[in-house]
């Protein structure tokens, strides 16, 4: 028999406790914070190409109207006034630069930043109207990605059981089907190639098929999460108060799992964006005349050989710089927010 | 073994699973049948002629009906020949085969060998200029998508300087083995700059917490070199998040190397796979997808015991479960 006094509490000994404190303190590696002028300059990055992207349509790069264009290029204009624009097209303000005529595609210059295509359609303006077909489609399939998966991970690591077992069953059925075959299947089942449909689909199969393709892992994040904290104190300590499964689940595990959320938000975000591209390489973003960053990539890759590299890479730098900029603030987030669990 | 059992039974519901959900959703396709149809016979053929067609290629049966009989073509090797051109489909997967293991091979040979070394140093020297180098470099691979990576190589590798020739072709290693590095080395660093890059910082992070634990202090007291404390007393309890990644990926590459071997004109599994897809050659799509989900399982499950053999410590607790 084991005496009762060991089963009373042992108070801390405070020397020991900062000692351990301290150890552990010095113990933690520091976490080199990356530059406070990179962090600013991806959000000035990113608030650029934002404010690009809304403003695609009037913004005084390109004609918000085809007013001053002649009567013989009016049709033209008209045409492709939603997103492809050519040089002539211009409004009036630059008017100047846009002197004699050039070969296409025309390489970078002072009048169009990014050059031309071969079609003659600006690729500057071109990237802007990409910015926001490819933001809208990173940013839609992530946050419908988070709201199912989130909901399936937090159901899954809260009342584990059955329930666990059933989503993550259907989850790794889903991981073991190959992720391009899942997306050209939902793509599919949603355009018909043979009608007008496939001529201008829509963004919301592509948004779909990421989604889809976006809920696997995330429910797994935010269950992984939710079983680290269905087992701190406060869940229980909320029980043993008598709350409600749904109001423990709402208002003690979901706002904890929340900033670790947010950084997967952004990443995630930053890696659909390139899964549209890997889509649109197959044919499956949305068509033309809407232009995406990847869509655009891939129609200049075969002028690469002619010498004009500015038909891809143009649109490839830009994406690149968006997904690095994203990535970064992720980077930070997470960061910071894991050293305020690893300290405090 | 009973561990190896219940393995074994996973990988065979996983299969079964997988391969039923895509034998519905090819059908369910839109265009279906009628796609492959076309491809058998040319315009103009009577009713007669397509209902025979459709007859031969059992397109005519329930999804499901169709399913088992190709799980049983499947299990007794009988594979048959694709619809259009009557090419026998394990030739066709033989072909392509080799082209995307090669890929893969090297890709992770490359991605491994630096990986590792550059995380021992950068985990070593932590906070120095090399780590801080190693890992803004990584992180900035990361944000490359290969379809990026791919042009860029191109343009500065074939087309500027006409260094490796474009489009590359495949070439066995073992009749011109120059022809093949010049094949693959661009495709394969293409590959393997972000497997790199992920590799290093799941290596690196390990390494990190290792190497405060409190044999490596006892190592170090005992007066062992830091090459020897680093490559034998650290590598080894480090390396598990880096086998499952690379484990993970042995699948991922293979299958998911399509938009690479599209770029550098390489038929390997993924632009069969997807051409297949587009014809709809069903039973071609169905081994392909079995044939990748058994590369999956089977690389999982390979790294799983090596897990025990790295690891004592998983190999007794497996025991005692």
């Amino acid at each position: 028999m084991q005496p009762t006094a060991m089963v009373a509490p042992v108070p801390p000994d405070p020397a020991l406790e900062t000692l351990s404190s301290a150890q552990q303190h010095l113990r933690i590696p520091k976490v080199r914070s990356r530059g406070k002028f990179t962090k600013w300059l991806a959000i000035c990055w990113l608030a650029l190409i934002v404010f690009t992207a809304i403003g695609a349509s009037w913004l005084p790069y390109v004609n918000s109207s085809c007013d001053g264009v002649s009567a013989t290029e009016k049709k033209t204009c008209i045409s492709h006034i939603d997103a492809n624009i050519r040089m002539n097209e211009r409004p009036p303000s630059w008017a100047v630069w846009a002197d004699a005529p050039k070969n296409l595609p025309g390489a970078p210059d002072r009048a169009g930043w990014f050059g031309t295509d071969r079609n003659g359609y600006d690729i500057f303006a071109r990237s802007m109207f990409g910015a926001r077909t490819s933001l809208l489609i990173g940013g839609l399939s992530i946050l419908f990605g988070l709201l199912i998966g989130g909901a399936l991970g937090l159901t899954a690591g809260y009342f584990r059981g059955w329930v666990d077992r059933l989503i993550d069953g259907v989850m790794n059925i889903m991981l073991a089907f190959p992720a391009l075959l899942l997306a050209i299947f939902i793509v599919g089942f949603f355009t018909d190639s043979g009608t007008d449909a496939a001529k201008n689909r829509p963004i919301w199969p592509i948004v779909m098929a990421l989604v889809v393709l976006s809920i696997p892992p995330l429910t797994r994040l935010v269950r992984a999460n939710t079983i680290a904290y269905a087992q701190r104190e406060f869940v229980l300590a909320a029980r043993s108060l008598g709350a409600k499964g749904s109001r423990v689940m709402f208002k003690e595990i979901l706002p904890n799992v929340v900033p670790a959320l947010v950084s997967f938000a952004l990443t995630g975000m930053a890696i659909l964006i390139v899964a549209e591209g890997a889509l649109a390489f197959l044919g499956l973003s949305v068509e033309a005349p809407s232009p995406t960053w990847g869509k655009m990539i891939f129609a200049g890759k075969d002028r690469l050989q002619d010498g004009a590299w500015w038909i891809s890479m143009m649109p490839a730098a830009t994406m690149f710089l968006t997904i690095l900029s994203i990535n970064l603030l992720g980077d930070i987030y997470s960061q910071r927010f894991n050293r305020r669990e690893a300290i405090g | 073994m009973r561990y190896v059992a219940q393995r074994f039974a996973q990988m065979i519901i996983v299969i079964l699973v997988v391969t039923f959900l895509v034998s519905l959703a090819l059908r369910f396709l839109p265009g279906g049948t009628d796609v492959a149809v076309a491809a058998k016979v040319g315009a103009g053929a009577t009713r007669e002629q397509i209902e025979a067609v459709k007859d031969e290629l059992h397109l005519n049966d329930h999804f499901a009906v169709g399913w088992l009989r190709w799980l049983g073509n499947f299990v007794t090797g009988n594979w048959g020949t694709t619809f259009g051109s009557n090419q026998p489909i394990s030739e066709l997967f033989g072909k392509a085969f080799p082209v995307s293991m090669y890929s893969m091979l090297w890709a992770q040979v490359i991605a491994l060998g630096v990986a590792i070394p550059v995380a021992l140093l950068s985990a070593y020297r932590q906070n120095t200029a090399i780590d801080r180098f190693s890992a803004t470099s990584a992180f900035g691979l990361l944000s490359v998508p290969n379809y990026i990576l791919g042009p860029v190589l191109i343009l500065l590798f074939s087309i500027q300087r006409k260094w490796i020739p474009y489009p590359s072709t495949y070439v066995n290693p073992f009749e011109s083995p120059i022809g093949h590095f010049k094949a693959y080395i661009l495709p394969v660093v293409t590959l393997a700059l972000p497997l790199y890059a992920s590799y290093m910082r799941l290596l690196r992070a390990d390494l990190i917490g290792t190497l405060q634990s409190d044999f490596i202090t006892t190592a170090r007291a005992k007066g062992v070199s830091t090459f020897s404390i680093l490559t034998r007393h650290a590598l080894r309890p480090s390396m598990f998040s880096l086998m499952t990644a690379a484990a993970v990926n042995i699948g991922a590459l293979i299958g998911g190397g399509l938009i690479v071997e599209q770029l550098f004109q390489l038929n390997g599994i993924g632009r069969v796979m997807v051409e297949s897809i587009f014809k709809r050659e069903y039973p071609t799509v169905q081994y392909g997808v079995a044939l990748l989900a058994v590369i999956y399982v089977v690389a999982n499950f390979v790294v799983d015991l090596a897990y025990a053999r790295i690891d004592p410590r998983v190999r007794d607790a497996r025991k005692l479960s």
